[in-house]
C-alpha cells in the first residue's frame, strides 16, 4: 500500500511536470525545423539541422524589434506609474487615520473582483476621449489603472508590518510628511514594491484584449499582438511562427527565474492574509 | 476620530489614485449599468429603450449558449483545476525530494502570456502538425481535429487551462504551512495512514482557502477570453463561444448598448457566482463550529 501510494505521487509529480515544460520543450524544438513536413514526419525529435533562419524570418517579417521596444516601454512605465500611485495610496492608508479610510480600502479592494472585460467598450471611449487612442500612453495608463487594486493590497500589508517607531524618530527629528514616504517607506518597502512590480510587470507584458481594442496601427503594437498577426499573416509557415512565440516567451522566463522566489512569497503573503 | 493635520497631504497622495481608480474602475461601471439600457453605435445619440437589450440576449441561442459554457467554464476551474491543485499541493507539502523545483516550475505556466500559451496549444492540437496526434499515433490511436470538431472544441480548450495549476497550487501549499506540525504527529501515533491525516486534518484546516480559492477559479472562469478568441474564435458552430467574446463581437459591429448589456451580465453573473459558491461552500462551517 505504502510503496503503491509512493508510486502514485511520483507519477502525479510527473505528469504535471510534463505538462508544464514538454509544451514549451516541443515548441522550442518545432521553432528550430527545417519546414512543415519536418513537423510531421519528425514530431518529437531535435531538429535535422538547426534552423536559427526561422528567428530571422520571425524578427523581420513580423517586425519583432519594434514591437519588443513597444512591449518594454509600455511594461516598464506601467510597473513605473503603477508603484509611485500604490505606494502613495498605501503610504497613506498604512499609516495615517482619516475619515472615510475603511470605505476607500473597500472600494480598491472590490476592484479585484471586477471583470475587467466587461470595460471594453467604456476603456475605448475614455481613451479617445483623452486624445490617447492607438498610443503607447493609452496602454500605460491602462495596465497601471488596474494593476491598482492588487498592489494597493500588496503594498499595504507589507507597509503594515514595518514598525512605526522609525517613523515616529524621524518625525521628532523633523522630518516632513512627504520625507518620511520617500526616505523611509519606501527604502523600507524595496521587497513589497518588488513583488508589486513584478505581478504588474507580467500583467502589462502579457496583456491582449485591452492592446487588441485601444491600438490600430504598428507604431503601437505590442509583442502580443504581433504573434497574433505573425501567425494570421503567416498561416502556412509554421516553424518561423513558432520562432515568434518563443520569442515572446522568452522575456517572461527570464524575469520569472530572476524573481521567482519574489513572485511565490508574494503570492504566499497574500494568501495567508486572504 | 480626532482631526489629522496631515489632512491637505493625505489629500494630495490620494489625488493620483483617485484620478486612475475613478478614470478605470468607477465611471466604466457606471457606464457600462447605463448605456446597456439603451440602443447606441457609437455615433448617433443614444435611445434610451429599458430591458430591450436584455430581452434581445436573453433570447438568443448563441448567447445563451455562450453562458452555458462560460459557467461550465467556471465549474471547471472550481471542481477540477482546484482538487488537482489541491492533490500536487498537498504532495509537495511532505516535502519530496526536489519540490522547490518542482514548485518553481509547475508555476512557470502561469507567468507566460495566455496569448503564447493559446497559440502553443493551438499548434499542439493542430491534426497535421501538432504532437497531440503524433503521440496518440504512436499507441495506434487515430488522430483527430480536435478543435475543429463541436464534440471536442470546448474540452480542448478548456484542457489546456485547467492543467496549468500553479497559480492555485502556491496558494494552497502556503495555507498547509500554517498547519501546526504536531497535529501530524500525534495523529501517526494514534496510527493514522497519510491519506487519512490529509483528508481529516489537512483538508479541513484548509477549508477557508480552498474556498478562496475555488471562487477565484470560477471567477477567472466567468471572464475568460483570450484562448477561445485565439483558438477557436468561438467556433465551429458556435460551440466554444462565451460571454467575453459575444461582447467583442457586439462591440465590433457597433451594438454598443448590447455589448454592455452582456458586460452587465457578465459583472451580475460573476457577482452571483461567487456569492453563491461562498455561501455554499461555508455552509459546512457552521456545522462544524457546532461539533466543537
Amino acid at each position: 500500500m505504502k510503496a503503491l501510494l509512493n508510486t502514485l505521487k511520483w507519477i502525479i509529480l510527473i505528469f504535471f511536470l510534463f505538462v508544464a515544460l514538454y509544451p514549451l520543450i516541443w515548441l522550442l524544438l518545432a521553432s528550430f525545423k527545417t519546414n512543415n513536413l519536418e513537423l510531421q514526419q519528425n514530431p518529437f525529435g531535435f531538429p535535422e539541422k538547426w534552423m536559427f533562419v526561422n528567428y530571422y524570418t520571425a524578427i523581420v517579417k513580423a517586425k519583432l524589434p519594434a514591437l519588443f521596444i513597444h512591449s518594454i516601454i509600455v511594461a516598464f512605465s506601467a510597473v513605473f506609474v503603477n508603484l509611485l500611485v500604490a505606494s502613495m495610496t498605501s503610504f497613506v492608508i498604512s499609516r495615517e487615520e482619516f475619515k472615510g479610510k475603511n470605505v476607500l480600502l473597500t472600494v480598491l479592494a472590490a476592484g479585484i473582483l471586477l471583470p475587467i472585460i466587461s470595460f471594453m467598450v467604456p476603456y475605448f471611449t475614455i481613451i479617445q476621449k483623452m486624445r490617447l487612442y492607438d498610443s503607447l500612453l493609452a496602454l500605460i495608463l491602462v495596465y497601471s489603472a488596474i494593476n491598482i487594486p492588487i498592489s494597493v493590497f500588496l503594498l499595504t500589508s507589507f507597509m503594515d508590518s514595518i514598525p512605526r517607531e522609525l517613523e515616529e524618530a524621524a518625525t521628532i527629528d523633523g522630518a516632513s510628511f512627504v520625507q518620511r514616504f520617500t526616505k523611509i517607506i519606501v527604502p523600507l518597502s524595496q521587497t513589497g514594491l518588488a513583488t508589486a512590480g513584478t505581478f504588474c510587470f507580467i500583467y502589462s507584458w502579457n496583456e491582449f484584449i485591452m492592446a487588441l481594442l485601444l491600438t490600430s496601427s504598428e507604431s503601437s503594437r505590442t509583442l502580443q499582438l504581433g504573434i497574433r498577426f505573425f501567425t494570421s499573416q503567416f498561416v502556412t509557415n509554421y516553424t518561423a511562427m513558432y520562432a515568434a512565440i518563443v520569442i515572446t516567451i522568452v522575456p517572461s522566463i527570464i524575469v520569472y527565474f530572476i524573481f521567482h522566489n519574489k513572485i511565490i512569497s508574494g503570492l504566499t503573503a497574500g494568501a495567508v492574509k486572504g | 476620530m480626532k482631526k489629522n493635520k496631515n489632512i491637505k497631504m493625505i489629500l494630495l497622495f490620494l489625488v493620483p489614485v483617485a484620478f486612475l481608480y475613478i478614470s478605470f474602475f468607477i465611471y466604466p461601471l457606471a457606464f457600462v449599468l447605463g448605456t446597456s439600457l439603451t440602443e447606441w453605435n457609437g455615433i448617433s445619440a443614444m435611445k434610451f429603450i429599458g430591458l430591450g437589450n436584455y430581452k434581445k440576449l436573453l433570447t438568443d441561442g448563441t448567447f445563451l449558449l455562450s453562458i452555458k459554457n462560460n459557467i461550465i467554464w467556471a465549474l471547471s476551474g472550481g471542481f477540477i483545476q482546484i482538487p488537482l491543485a489541491t492533490m500536487v499541493a498537498l504532495i509537495l507539502a511532505r516535502k519530496p525530494r526536489g519540490w522547490k523545483t518542482l514548485r518553481t516550475i509547475y508555476f512557470l505556466p502561469n507567468i507566460i502570456s495566455a496569448v503564447a500559451i493559446a497559440m502553443m496549444w493551438k499548434a499542439i492540437y493542430n491534426p497535421m502538425y501538432g504532437f497531440l496526434n503524433a503521440f496518440l499515433n504512436l499507441f495506434g490511436i487515430e488522430g483527430h481535429n480536435w478543435l475543429g470538431e463541436t464534440a471536442t472544441a470546448l474540452p480542448a480548450v478548456i484542457a489546456q487551462t485547467v492543467l496549468y495549476i500553479g497559480y492555485f497550487m502556491v496558494i494552497i501549499f502556503a495555507a498547509t504551512t500554517t498547519i501546526p506540525k504536531s497535529f501530524y504527529e500525534a495523529a501517526e501515533i494514534d496510527g493514522c495512514t497519510t491519506l487519512q491525516q490529509e483528508w481529516y486534518i489537512t483538508l479541513p484546516m484548509i477549508r477557508g482557502i480552498l474556498v478562496t480559492t475555488i471562487t477565484l477559479a470560477m471567477a477567472y472562469g466567468m471572464r475568460h477570453f483570450e484562448a477561445t478568441f485565439l483558438m477557436t474564435s468561438g467556433g465551429p458552430a458556435h460551440s466554444t463561444s462565451v460571454m467575453g467574446l459575444v461582447l467583442y463581437n457586439k462591440m465590433d459591429a457597433f451594438r454598443l448598448g448590447e455589448a454592455n448589456a452582456t458586460g452587465t451580465i457578465l459583472i451580475l453573473l460573476g457577482t452571483v457566482v461567487i456569492v453563491l459558491i461562498r455561501k455554499l461552500l461555508s455552509r459546512g462551517d457552521a456545522g462544524s463550529d457546532s461539533v466543537q
